[in-house]
């Protein structure tokens, strides 16, 4: 009796702790909700209203003022494409890395890897020419070209070590069958990596959707930019006194939806992939 | 197609084990080229390359509206001297660098201390922990303005209900320093958190059983136990943060865009301000240099502290 009230009151400060973690994670997001969904007269009230009447009338206000549903669209696309061409090109990379003997293939893994520490912002201006040069400015396809090289080197680090977790003995077999290459990667080996593949998909999904840099450095027309380039030129559109907080809150939280909802259905695997690649 | 069975011999498992549907060896290699060519060719067209252009232009006075495209040696390098503006991004880069990769750190620990603790609630957690590395940046900066803000925002609010006062964030250079460098730890730690949580579950649970043995309490085996074996993962992860928030942009860009003044600019945002907002190409590139100078400094450092640090169990 006594030994567990103990336990109670031993374990009070691991309550308070996980109760003050949770209102600090979980603050910035309620407000951002809260204003989404609010009449921007009821934003601007003291004392401060908590929960105001919850209305969608910011959402209708984006669709009449800017190509709102364009502007996702191509966020959509954006994220889809890049996800899938960086699982495409680091799939074959990375099956290579874990099968294939290759004088120096360590090094080359190494460089690999070498080139994520270059700051993004970095290469910005070669970037900005390279993609006028090939016509691919103001495009979803050159966003996504640059996106697609920025995740690769994580997405192989990461699928190496899961390819390497099969047991080679499948191929082997395969292989003795007569199997081809390609068969050995698409009907072998691709259904034993899909969580590796799904978590990595989540993984470059976010960051994708998530990029600011590159989609404005490099749009100008409203069919290529993205929500993220959407919600800064919404701020910037106001005076400082009369900034549409319920509409640039609205943005947030549409793009804050579709990475949460991702969130919370695969917990476990982002855990996975993020920690894949460094801790085994 | 004949196929020969081709096993070398004395070799480690998993990445040798291959058997070659060609003859040859050459054929071998042949394949690994065409895997690996798609990544490698993205890579040094939009990295590589990019990263020593970026290193020329810096000497050039390439400007797109100007129209100037001479080399002009270390000039833009001297220009940064009186140039108020990568003056106080470069003293404020370093001091939001170190600031908020400790943070970071010391805060990630403590989430993954809770995280690796049990309790009633301990998958809501680890849930939403990944909220705030999944929020895009751009809209936490946002989101954190709203909250901030003077009139209407929760937290000053809160504090005028409180004290009486009425804080005004975004016009004080320094609360607004503090302020950038305490979003980005909310947007960062938690991140930091996985990863120390996952080297701090990879530690074996007999070493602490030992521990436990000798007498040591709670607050010994953390410092004495967990903290050496983890430091070599927190100095991979800390030199990745400082090297990542050198290049990061996004955070400053939606919370206070620089202000007041340049108190919270960073060399990132002058190089997007002078390179895509003024398209002084050789002036920002340059400003790039100085980034990719810092990184080599940082790298160079890093290694040194790591191999200071490698214990062995």
């Amino acid at each position: 009796m006594s030994h567990s009230w103990r336990r109670t009151v031993s374990s009070i400060p691991l309550y308070i702790a996980f109760i003050l973690f949770t209102i600090l994670v979980l603050l910035p997001v309620y407000w951002m909700t809260r204003s989404a969904f609010a009449a921007s007269t009821d934003l601007i009230k003291l004392p401060l209203i908590y929960f105001p009447q919850p209305t969608l009338q910011n959402f209708a206000t984006l669709m009449e003022q800017v190509p709102f549903g364009l502007y996702l669209r191509t966020s959509l696309l954006c994220a889809f494409t890049t996800t899938l061409a960086t699982l495409v090109v680091s799939y074959l990379a990375a099956y290579a890395f874990a099968r294939i003997q290759f004088p120096g293939s360590g090094v080359l893994m190494w460089i690999l890897l070498l080139t994520m520490a270059l700051p993004d912002i970095g290469t910005i201006v070669p970037l900005y020419q390279i993609l006028k040069t090939l016509h691919l400015s103001d495009s979803i396809a050159g966003i996504s070209l640059i996106l697609t090289s920025t995740l690769t080197p994580f997405t192989v680090w990461v699928l190496v070590s899961f390819i390497k977790q099969v047991p080679y003995e499948i191929e082997e077999a395969a292989i003795l069958d007569g199997a081809s290459l390609p068969q050995i990667l698409w009907h072998i080996l691709l259904p034993v990596t899909v969580p590796g593949l799904v978590t990595m998909g989540i993984i470059n999904f976010v960051n994708a959707w998530n990029n600011l840099l590159y989609p404005l450095s490099f749009t100008t027309s409203p069919s290529a930019k993205t929500l993220s380039v959407a919600i800064t030129e919404i701020y910037a559109g106001y005076s400082p006194w009369g900034k549409p907080w319920e509409l640039i809150m609205a943005v947030g939280v549409t793009m804050t939806i579709p990475v949460v909802i991702l969130v919370l259905l695969s917990q476990r695997s982002i855990v996975r992939g993020l920690t894949g690649g460094a801790i085994k | 197609m004949a196929k020969a069975i081709d096993i070398p011999e004395n070799t480690p498992a998993t990445t040798s084990r291959w058997i070659s549907v060609s003859r040859t060896t050459r054929r071998r290699y042949l394949l690994f080229i065409l895997l690996i060519a798609p990544a490698f060719l993205l890579r040094l067209t939009t990295a590589a390359y990019p990263i020593l252009q970026t290193i020329y232009l810096g000497f050039t006075n390439l400007d797109f509206l100007k129209r100037t495209n001479d080399f002009i040696g270390l000039n833009n390098y001297m220009a940064m001297g009186s140039n108020i503006g990568v003056r106080g991004a470069t003293a404020f880069t370093i001091v939001f660098i170190l600031t908020t990769t400790i943070l970071d750190l010391v805060i990630g620990m403590l989430i993954a201390l809770l995280l690796n603790a049990n309790f009633r609630g301990l998958t809501f957690a680890r849930t939403i922990n990944l909220i705030p590395w999944a929020i895009p940046t751009i809209v936490a900066g946002y989101a954190f303005r709203w909250l901030l803000d003077d009139q209407f925002g929760l937290l000053p609010f809160w504090v005028t209900e409180l004290t009486g006062l009425r804080p005004v964030i975004f016009i004080n250079p320094l609360a607004a320093q503090i302020t950038v460098i305490l979003v980005h730890a909310w947007k960062d730690a938690p991140f930091m958190a996985i990863i120390l949580l996952a080297g701090m579950q990879g530690i074996p649970e007999d070493l602490y059983d030992a521990a436990r043995v000798d007498g040591a309490s709670a607050w010994q085996r953390f410092w004495r136990l967990t903290v050496p074996l983890i430091m070599p993962l927190t100095i991979t992860m800390g030199l990745f943060r400082l090297v990542w928030s050198l290049g990061s942009f996004d955070l400053v860009y939606g919370l206070t865009f620089g202000g007041p003044g340049v108190a919270t600019s960073v060399l990132a945002l002058q190089v997007f301000r002078e390179g895509i907002l003024f398209f002084k190409f050789g002036f920002a590139s340059a400003i790039s240099v100085i980034l990719l100078i810092l990184v080599a400094v940082i790298g160079v450092v890093g290694l040194w502290l790591f191999r200071k640090s490698e214990v062995t169990y």
